[in-house]
C-alpha cells in the first residue's frame, strides 16, 4: 500500500453529514470553523441531480454554515466538466433547477445526452429523442443511477431505470459521474493540486462516500448521522478508516491524528 | 461457429414463418407503409407447397384489428395464421391464476377482457408507446415493489422498431427499466422466447430444421428462431442496420434485401434440379 502523505484536503458530504433535512448536525458549524483554521483545503461534495450549487449554498447559509459556492463540487459539476472536456453539446434531461450549473454550455443541435432525475422529461417522446442521439454515437452521461427514491406520496423511479433502458436500447454504457465513481473524487481534488493519498472524505453513506473515496486512494471517515444504520461500516471492504459519532468528532480525529 | 448457408437447406424446407412489422410493412399511422413486393411475396409462398405462419411481437392492437388492416392493404392473411404475444400472455395468466396490472397500448387492452384485473398480483408490459409516461411506469413499478415476489411479464423484449417517422423505443427498454428498478428478471412472452416459437411449430406440425424464420430483427427473430433449431434469415428492411451483419453473438443463415428477394430465391431453388441449382448458385 502506498505510504500516506501529509494531509492536504478534506472532502465533506453535505446532506446527512453537515445537516439532516432542515437542521444542522449539533456542533457542525463550529467544527467546520475549527477545521478551516488548520492548514488543509476544504471542499464539499454531494450527489445532487435537482439542486444547483446556488441553491445548496443558500440552504447552508440558512443553517449558519460558512461555505462559498466555489467550494462545492456536485455530481452536476462533474457532468458539466465531462461535457466541457469532451467538447459536446448535450441534450439535458435535468430538472429546471439544475440547469443553472450548465449556464454557458452550448445545447443547440445536441450530440450528447446528460440524464439526471427529471420525471418531466421521462416521457416517450423525449426518451425517443435521446435514444436517436445515442444511436448516432452520442455519449450518455448519467448523474447517477439510483433505482428509486422516496417522495411524499410514496416510492418513485429514479434516473437509474431510464439510464438502464437507454443502455439496453443502444448497447452502450453510460458514464456515471457522481459518487461513488473514482473520477468524481479525483475531479473534486483536481483544482486543489492534491493527490488522493493526501485527502480524506467524511460522509454518512458507507458505500457512496466512504467506499468510493477509499477506492480512489483517499481515507474515508464514516459518521453515524443521516442515513447511517448500525452495521454500515461492515458493508464495505476495506472498512472505513474510522467511524465517528458525528461530524464534530470526525474533525477532532483529523486534527488530532491526521495532521 | 459458421452458420449453415440457408440456400443449402431450401430444398428440405416445409414451412416459412414471417415476422410482420419491418418485413411486410413499416409501421406508422393508418396501417403503415407496405414494403415493396411483400404483398406479392406472401401470395407466392401461399401458392407453393410451403406452410406459412406469421409471428409478431405486435402489441399495439388486437390481432383482429391489425390483420384487418393488413388485409385492407392487400395482404392475403387470416387471424388464425398469426401468432402474437397478448393471447399467449392471457393463456399464461389464466393458467397461473394471476391478475395483471396492464401497461400496454390502449388498442390491445380488449385482448385482456376475459382476465380478472382487480387487486393485481403481477404486471404485464407491452409496447405501450405514448403510454410509456413517467406516471404510468411509476404505477407499474409501485405494483411490483409492493408485491412479496414481483412478477413481470414482458410482451417481447425488442429494443426499438422503425416507424414512418423514425426509430422508436420498444417494450424491452421499459422491461429493462423495471427489472433494474425492482432487481428482478421479467418473463418474456413472445419472440425470442422458445415456447413462443415452439407453439408456432406445433401448429404447423413440422420440425424446426424444416422451418425458415424471416425477420428484420437479428436478435429476436433470427437469433430466437435459431435457438429453437430453426433457420433464420434477415431482411435488409425495417429496423435492419448494416452493423447487424457483424453482430458479436448472432449470425443469420443468410441476408436478403427484402422479402421479395427471399421468396424469389426460395422458389427458384425449389424449382430447379440439383444440377441447375449448383449452376444457379455459381452464377449468383
Amino acid at each position: 500500500m502506498a505510504a500516506r502523505r501529509r494531509l492536504k484536503a478534506v472532502l465533506i458530504d453535505l446532506s446527512g453529514t453537515l445537516h439532516v433535512e432542515d437542521s444542522a448536525v449539533p456542533g457542525a458549524q463550529e467544527a467546520l470553523a475549527r477545521l478551516r483554521r488548520a492548514p488543509v483545503s476544504v471542499r464539499f461534495v454531494t450527489n445532487t441531480t435537482k439542486e444547483c450549487r446556488r441553491m445548496l449554498v443558500e440552504r447552508l447559509h440558512g443553517l449558519d454554515f460558512h461555505i462559498e459556492e466555489h467550494e462545492i463540487f456536485t455530481s452536476l459539476s462533474a457532468a458539466c466538466r465531462q461535457v466541457e472536456r469532451a467538447g459536446v453539446r448535450p441534450l439535458l434531461l435535468l430538472h429546471d433547477s439544475a440547469l443553472e450549473d450548465f449556464a454557458g454550455i452550448e445545447t443547440s443541435d445536441p450530440n450528447a445526452v446528460v440524464i439526471g432525475l427529471a420525471p418531466e422529461h421521462f416521457n416517450y417522446q423525449t426518451m425517443n429523442k435521446a435514444f436517436r442521439l445515442l444511436l448516432e454515437g452520442a455519449p450518455l452521461i448519467a448523474i447517477h443511477k439510483a433505482r428509486y427514491y422516496k417522495r411524499k406520496d410514496g416510492l418513485a423511479l429514479g434516473p437509474g431505470p431510464f439510464v438502464t433502458g437507454l443502455e439496453y436500447a443502444t448497447d452502450t454504457q453510460a458514464t456515471v459521474v457522481g459518487k461513488p465513481e473514482k473520477t468524481f473524487f479525483l475531479e473534486a481534488l483536481r483544482e486543489l493540486d492534491c493527490q488522493p493519498e493526501e485527502a480524506v472524505m467524511i460522509g454518512d453513506d458507507a458505500r457512496d462516500d466512504v467506499g468510493g473515496a477509499q477506492n480512489s486512494g483517499m481515507l474515508g471517515i464514516l459518521v453515524k448521522t443521516g442515513k447511517y444504520r448500525p452495521g454500515d461500516e461492515a458493508k464495505i471492504n476495506p472498512s472505513p478508516h474510522v467511524t465517528c459519532d458525528s461530524f464534530p468528532q470526525a474533525v477532532d480525529h483529523i486534527l488530532q491524528h491526521l495532521l | 461457429m459458421a452458420e449453415k448457408d440457408w440456400k443449402d437447406c431450401i430444398r428440405s424446407l416445409k414451412g416459412v414463418v414471417l415476422d410482420m412489422c419491418g418485413v411486410l410493412y413499416d409501421s406508422g399511422e393508418g396501417g403503415g407503409v407496405t414494403i415493396d413486393g411483400s404483398v406479392e411475396a406472401v401470395k407466392r409462398i401461399k401458392a407453393s407447397d410451403l406452410k406459412l405462419r406469421f409471428c409478431t411481437n405486435e402489441t399495439q392492437a388486437t390481432r383482429e384489428q391489425f390483420v384487418a388492416e393488413l388485409r385492407r392493404n392487400g395482404f392475403d392473411i387470416s387471424v388464425h395464421e398469426v401468432f402474437c404475444p397478448a393471447p399467449a400472455a392471457v393463456a399464461i395468466l389464466k393458467e397461473r391464476d394471476l391478475r395483471p396490472h396492464l401497461l400496454v397500448h390502449h388498442d390491445v387492452v380488449p385482448e385482456f377482457d376475459s382476465v380478472e384485473k382487480s387487486n393485481p398480483n403481477c404486471v404485464v408490459i407491452g409496447d405501450a408507446a405514448d403510454n410509456f409516461s413517467y406516471k404510468n411506469l411509476n404505477d407499474a413499478f409501485r405494483v411490483l415493489i409492493g408485491l412479496e415476489k414481483p412478477v413481470l411479464f414482458s410482451l417481447g423484449r425488442g429494443r426499438y422498431y422503425k416507424e414512418a417517422d423514425g426509430l422508436k423505443l420498444d417494450v424491452g427498454v421499459y422491461m429493462k427499466a423495471l427489472e433494474y428498478a425492482c432487481d428482478i428478471e421479467a418473463e418474456v412472452v413472445g419472440k425470442p422466447a422458445q415456447t413462443f416459437f415452439q407453439s408456432v411449430l406445433t401448429d404447423m406440425g413440422i420440425e424446426p430444421q424444416q422451418t425458415l424464420m424471416i425477420g428484420d430483427d437479428l436478435v429476436n427473430d433470427v437469433g430466437g428462431a435459431q435457438s429453437c433449431g430453426m433457420l433464420g434469415l434477415q431482411v435488409r428492411t425495417g429496423k435492419y442496420r448494416p452493423s447487424d451483419e457483424k453482430h458479436p453473438t448472432v449470425k443469420a443463415n443468410g441476408y436478403v434485401d427484402n422479402l421479395a428477394e427471399a421468396v424469389d430465391i426460395i422458389l427458384k431453388y425449389r424449382a430447379h434440379s440439383p444440377f441447375l441449382r449448383a449452376w444457379w448458385k455459381a452464377q449468383s
